[in-house]
């Protein structure tokens, strides 16, 4: 009997399940441009990095996450009208950018050499922001004939960037903080003004999380003193 | 008494495994009709996901049986120094994580890697093809009939082979019509497995061969792009790996020749009687 506590115990230490004292372990579902920056505003919570579409899908079908952070609007505010999160609040914004491997092999200058046949242009899917955002900069450039030339449609940003630091793809469009974790590796080409869109980022409470007062702490974290300091010294800008 | 409580708890635990096990393969198929099932099916994405399935693993498939077989069958008929570790190499990639294969494979293959450079100079472009993702399935895939084959192989009786030599017949002769057909269970039973593995393949595509609709989307990874968009259409395709899995399973303990042979191990990773 007393191993089968014992197992119970070690069971249940090695699932994470928190203890009773302290503040609670909370789980952060995060777009995975918010990878490198949001353990730096808080190192504490269980982090879930991956696309906003994955990320809110989960959600809808009862995943544990207390908190939602979405690099769109969309997905906070669909689960918001589905009662699945409490009102959603912005807390950064965000531009695209152009990158290139360091060797650039496709000799790329700017946005316009997308449309030059032969050139390996890796994108998010259409259902990720970054996929979305990506075609609306093509779009409103005129550059729809870069679409030719898209080689693979990843999942979320961080799988365009890889693609890019590899150097097998010879180009993506990827947020302007996914830059600097690998700089060195790529080269950054901007996007001209007129073909940004508007990237919002969109933060919530999960409305069955169990821990929602420190869910509230952490998101009131992430839109105060700390929060926009690491934002913006991660190349954010304040909404 | 103990012997009813021993039954109890052998019988609860088997059901216990049987459910959980069962339980995410029908929660599938309860969650939409298998008519809307079949409907969605028969649309752009999934249509495109089969055919570069199909495909991709019908090139493969004919790889792997094609150099597979003959290198087999060498493996298990001789016995040469080193022998202990051509078959790890062959069994190697059967317990390597597929992320491993996948950043492998580009490490080896990509335009940054070891032959990425020379096969670029030369015109070839693997990146993003669906040679990329022949060369997944191979990887990942190919050693399920490798393994098996050599098995097989193994088990033909030795002195039946020698007395064809006696009788006349030449080495290709005695492969074709003597060790072929007695091993042909077991090179059958590692054959449906391979694939198996390989239309389900996904974590080295996706690393490999990236993600693009009518070119190296396979199945398994329409699913995964789907998932987020139109969870409906990712069940119905998650619903027919399910069948064609199951067909494949089902068949190696039916076919009776595939049964039949005495080296064809139920244990995938059962060591080689080499070893």
């Amino acid at each position: 009997m007393r191993r089968v506590v014992l197992v119970a115990a070690a069971l249940t230490a090695a699932l994470g399940v928190p203890a009773a004292a302290g503040t609670p372990r909370i789980t952060v579902y995060a777009a995975s441009s918010l990878t490198e920056v949001f353990p730096q505003i808080d190192a504490r919570p269980h982090y879930s990095f991956a696309g906003s579409d994955e990320l809110a899908l989960q959600i809808g079908e009862g995943a544990p996450a207390d908190v939602f952070a979405a690099a769109s609007s969309r997905y906070p505010e669909d689960l918001y009208r589905r009662g699945l999160v409490e009102k959603p609040r912005t807390f950064a914004l965000n531009r695209l950018v152009l990158i290139v491997p360091t060797s650039n092999p496709a000799h790329i200058g700017s946005v316009f050499d997308l449309r030059r046949p032969g050139v390996r242009l890796v994108l998010g899917a259409a259902s990720v922001p970054v996929g979305k955002y990506a075609r609306q900069v093509l779009a409103r450039l005129g550059l729809d004939a870069a679409l030719h030339n898209v080689v693979s449609e990843e999942r979320d940003v961080k799988g365009v960037v890889a693609k890019v630091v590899l150097g097998e793809a010879d180009a993506g469009l990827v947020y302007v903080t996914d830059v600097k974790p690998v700089a060195g590796k790529v080269r950054a080409i901007a996007v001209p003004a007129r073909g940004q869109p508007t990237v919002r980022y969109e933060i919530a409470v999960v409305r069955s999380s169990r821990h929602r007062a420190a869910a509230r702490s952490f998101i009131a974290r992430v839109l105060g003193e700390v929060g926009r300091g690491r934002l913006r010294a991660a190349g954010f800008l304040a909404p | 008494m103990r012997r009813v409580a021993f039954t109890a708890v052998v019988t609860l635990a088997a059901a216990l495994a049987l459910g959980f096990l069962l339980l995410p393969v029908v929660a599938i198929f309860l969650r939409v009709s298998p008519g809307d099932l079949l409907g969605r099916l028969n649309d752009r994405v999934a249509l495109d996901a089969l055919t570069v399935t199909a495909k991709t693993n019908g090139i493969a498939f004919a790889l792997t049986l094609l150099v597979g077989t003959p290198a087999a069958y060498l493996i298990a008929t001789r016995r040469f120094p080193g022998r202990a570790v051509v078959v790890t190499i062959c069994e190697l990639p059967l317990v390597l994580p597929p992320a491993v294969a996948g950043i492998g494979l580009l490490a080896a293959f990509g335009r940054a890697g070891l032959l990425g450079g020379s096969l670029d100079a030369v015109g070839i472009r693997v990146g993003f093809t669906q040679a990329a993702v022949v060369l997944a399935v191979l990887f990942v895939a190919g050693p399920f009939y490798l393994r098996q084959a050599i098995a097989a192989f193994e088990a033909v009786d030795p002195t039946l082979l020698a007395a064809a030599r006696t009788l006349g017949a030449g080495p290709g002769r005695t492969f074709l019509r003597v060790a072929l057909p007695l091993a042909g269970g077991g090179l059958g039973a590692g054959a449906a497995l391979a694939l198996a593995r390989g239309i389900g393949e996904f974590g080295a595509t996706i690393m490999f061969a990236g993600s693009l609709q009518g070119v190296t989307q396979t199945v398994s990874l329409a699913i995964y792009a789907q998932f987020g968009v139109d969870f409906t259409q990712a069940l119905a395709m998650g619903a027919l790996l399910v069948v064609v899995s199951a067909t494949v399973l089902l068949a190696m303990k039916v076919v009776p020749g595939w049964r039949r042979s005495p080296s064809t191990s139920p244990f995938l990773f059962a060591p080689s009687s080499s070893l």
